[in-house]
């Protein structure tokens, strides 16, 4: 409930507002006019930059990036996921939290509390001043959370995604390092092709996302082709909520990703 | 010295203020807008008060781009991605109407934290103005929301990858976590249901939700009044000292030192 000072001063407020107050219009409404006429005029000029810089290509980029990529394909999955820069906080907030356990505090957990901070901002903080350079622990808050934000947005941004191309080209390294075969050369190209590599790490490639394992000796654990080549298509049956499903991958090209899997132990090849 | 009027000038004047008075009869619309217009705002509002109006203004311009992309968009997975290209390449201004959508909404954002940004400087969300801040988190949550399901639209390999990965994050949540991203993809996969799904929240669920959570804040705006700059010498509301009662002019200013005036 409010007390008797601010039901006071809001009481002086509506006063002071009624005797010495300015019309809203035209004096606000000349301000507000000036400022939306600036918005338009910038969204109109990003707009513009946008198309002109760009080409009718798919990926064709100009200033402010493409058009469009290509269609939407979710049979290979090379691609690297990228949200809308305001979310770019959020992605990079995951690559804090390494480990799958800890997932969960970057996806919910981080955002949920900030939220209830929000919430609860006009209750916490009950006093009267308004003056922000009398209010230490608001402005010390507000520009912790300016800077967190500004940094996690800024490394979101510039993440080094390791590219699915370049992937491709370690595949005759990893042969040779994990003495695959010649179904487990095929399912090591689909590996970098797919995108596995935007979560899960191998012999030092990829980056490592959303708590993914490295995969590098994930046959060493006793799974067999098949089991694996199941995971793979359905992991939500597994009890594993982050990774995609890859079933639309087929069941041959599935079959050969387990056997690479499976015959990546880590232990070096040739045997 | 009073100036008759012609006659042709007051049946012109009746030509106006006749309908006007009709509606204003029935309904006080007259009335209302002609409140909002000219009721009393502080006297110091400055151009940091702009912001809300601003956003405002963004968020329209996002409901008439967004009304005449809704003409040209096909909904579908086989159509979704060739209706984009027609619309920015092949329509007249589709370009422009496109662009204005995808950048007005990195526009609407980065005014919306700006507003929230001036609100929490001006300690704006104070007695009796909270209420007025959580409209605006949940309006700010709404947005970020409108912003996600938007991306998938496109249906190009960005607006895919990103939407898997964003359904993926829901997943994790504790308990209801598979839930929602079942429900979000409509099924095991990201697939024409996912699409209908996030065109349906995209145009009718947000905005809609959106609309009403702006009016309710611009109707508490309008009863509350907007907050004085608290860097202000004389702010509406400020305590009665002698220097502004002074200032006023409504006391003789108390003589200093001991004496009279110099
Ligand atoms: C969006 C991120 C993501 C992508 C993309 C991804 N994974 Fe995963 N994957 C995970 C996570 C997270 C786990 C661990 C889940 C757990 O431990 O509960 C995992 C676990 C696995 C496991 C089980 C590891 C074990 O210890 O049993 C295998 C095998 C696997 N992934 C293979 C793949 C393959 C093959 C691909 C590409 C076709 C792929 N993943 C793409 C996130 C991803
Ligand atoms: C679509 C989004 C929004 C619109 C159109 C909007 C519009 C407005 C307008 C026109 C005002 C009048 C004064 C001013 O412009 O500063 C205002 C004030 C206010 N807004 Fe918003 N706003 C939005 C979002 C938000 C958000 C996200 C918050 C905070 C979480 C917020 C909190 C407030 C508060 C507390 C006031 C009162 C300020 C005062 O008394 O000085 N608003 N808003």
């Amino acid at each position: 409930m409010a007390n008797e000072q601010e039901r006071a001063y809001f009481k002086r407020y509506k006063e002071d507002v009624e005797t010495r107050g300015k019309p809203f219009h035209p004096w606000a409404m000349f301000h507000d006019t000036v400022m939306s006429l600036v918005v338009v005029s910038v969204i109109v000029a990003l707009a513009c930059v946008w198309y002109f810089t760009s080409g009718e290509e798919a990926g064709e980029s100009g200033i402010l990036g493409p058009r469009y990529t290509e269609e939407a394909d979710p049979g290979t999955t090379s691609f690297i996921p990228r949200p809308d820069w305001y979310f770019f906080f959020l992605f990079y907030l995951l690559r804090i939290f390494k480990w799958p356990e800890s997932v969960v505090l970057g996806t919910v957990g981080i955002p949920t509390i900030a939220l209830i901070l929000l919430f609860a901002l006009p209750f916490m903080d009950r006093r009267r001043e308004r003056r922000i350079v009398r209010r230490p622990v608001a402005l010390v808050g507000a520009l912790l959370v300016i800077a967190s934000m500004g940094i996690l947005t800024y490394k979101g941004a510039t993440a080094e995604e390791s590219l699915a191309s370049e992937n491709v080209e370690l595949v005759d390294e990893w042969v040779q390092e994990q003495g695959l075969s010649e179904e487990g050369e095929q399912g090591a190209t689909l590996f970098a092709q797919s995108g596995c590599q935007s979560c899960h790490t191998y012999l030092g490639s990829g980056s490592a996302n959303l708590g993914a394992p490295d995969l590098s000796d994930i046959g060493a654990s006793g799974q067999s082709a098949e089991e694996l080549a199941a995971y793979v298509a359905n992991p939500a049956e597994f009890g594993n909520q982050v990774m995609p499903a890859y079933a639309s991958l087929g069941e041959e090209n599935l079959m050969l990703l387990g056997t690479f899997l499976a015959e990546s132990t880590g232990e070096g090849g040739g045997e | 010295m009073a100036r008759t009027k012609s006659k042709r000038r007051r049946q012109l004047e009746q030509v106006v203020v006749y309908p006007l008075d009709w509606v204003e009869e029935r309904s006080g619309f007259v009335g209302a807008i002609r409140y909002f217009l000219f009721r009393k705002v502080p006297h110091d509002t400055n151009w940091f008060h702009t912001l809300g109006s601003a956003t405002l203004t963004a968020f329209i311009v996002q409901l008439v781009t967004g009304v005449i992309l809704a003409f040209y968009y096909k909904p579908s997975p086989n159509e979704a991605y060739d209706s984009i290209q027609v619309i920015t390449n092949d329509l007249t201004l589709g370009w422009l109407v496109r662009g204005m959508h995808r950048w007005g909404a990195s526009v609407f954002i980065i005014l919306l934290f700006l507003h929230m940004g001036r609100v929490f400087l001006f300690g704006a969300y104070k007695y009796p103005r909270e209420l007025n801040w959580l409209l605006g988190v949940l309006i700010l949550v709404l947005a970020m929301l409108e912003g996600f399901t938007g991306y998938l639209l496109p249906w190009d390999q960005t607006a895919y990858w990103a939407t898997v990965v964003g359904i993926n994050l829901n997943a994790t949540a504790p308990f209801a976590g598979p839930f929602i991203s079942d429900f979000l993809r409509g099924g095991q996969e990201i697939g024409a249901n996912t699409l209908s799904i996030f065109y349906s929240m995209h145009m009718l669920l947000i905005p809609g939700g959106l609309i009403g959570l702006i009016t309710l804040h611009i109707y508490l705006v309008i009863r509350l009044g907007v907050t004085s700059p608290p860097w202000s010498q004389d702010p509406a509301g400020g305590e009665r000292t002698e220097v502004v009662t002074a200032k006023r002019g409504l006391v003789e200013p108390r003589p200093r030192g001991n004496g009279g005036p110099p």
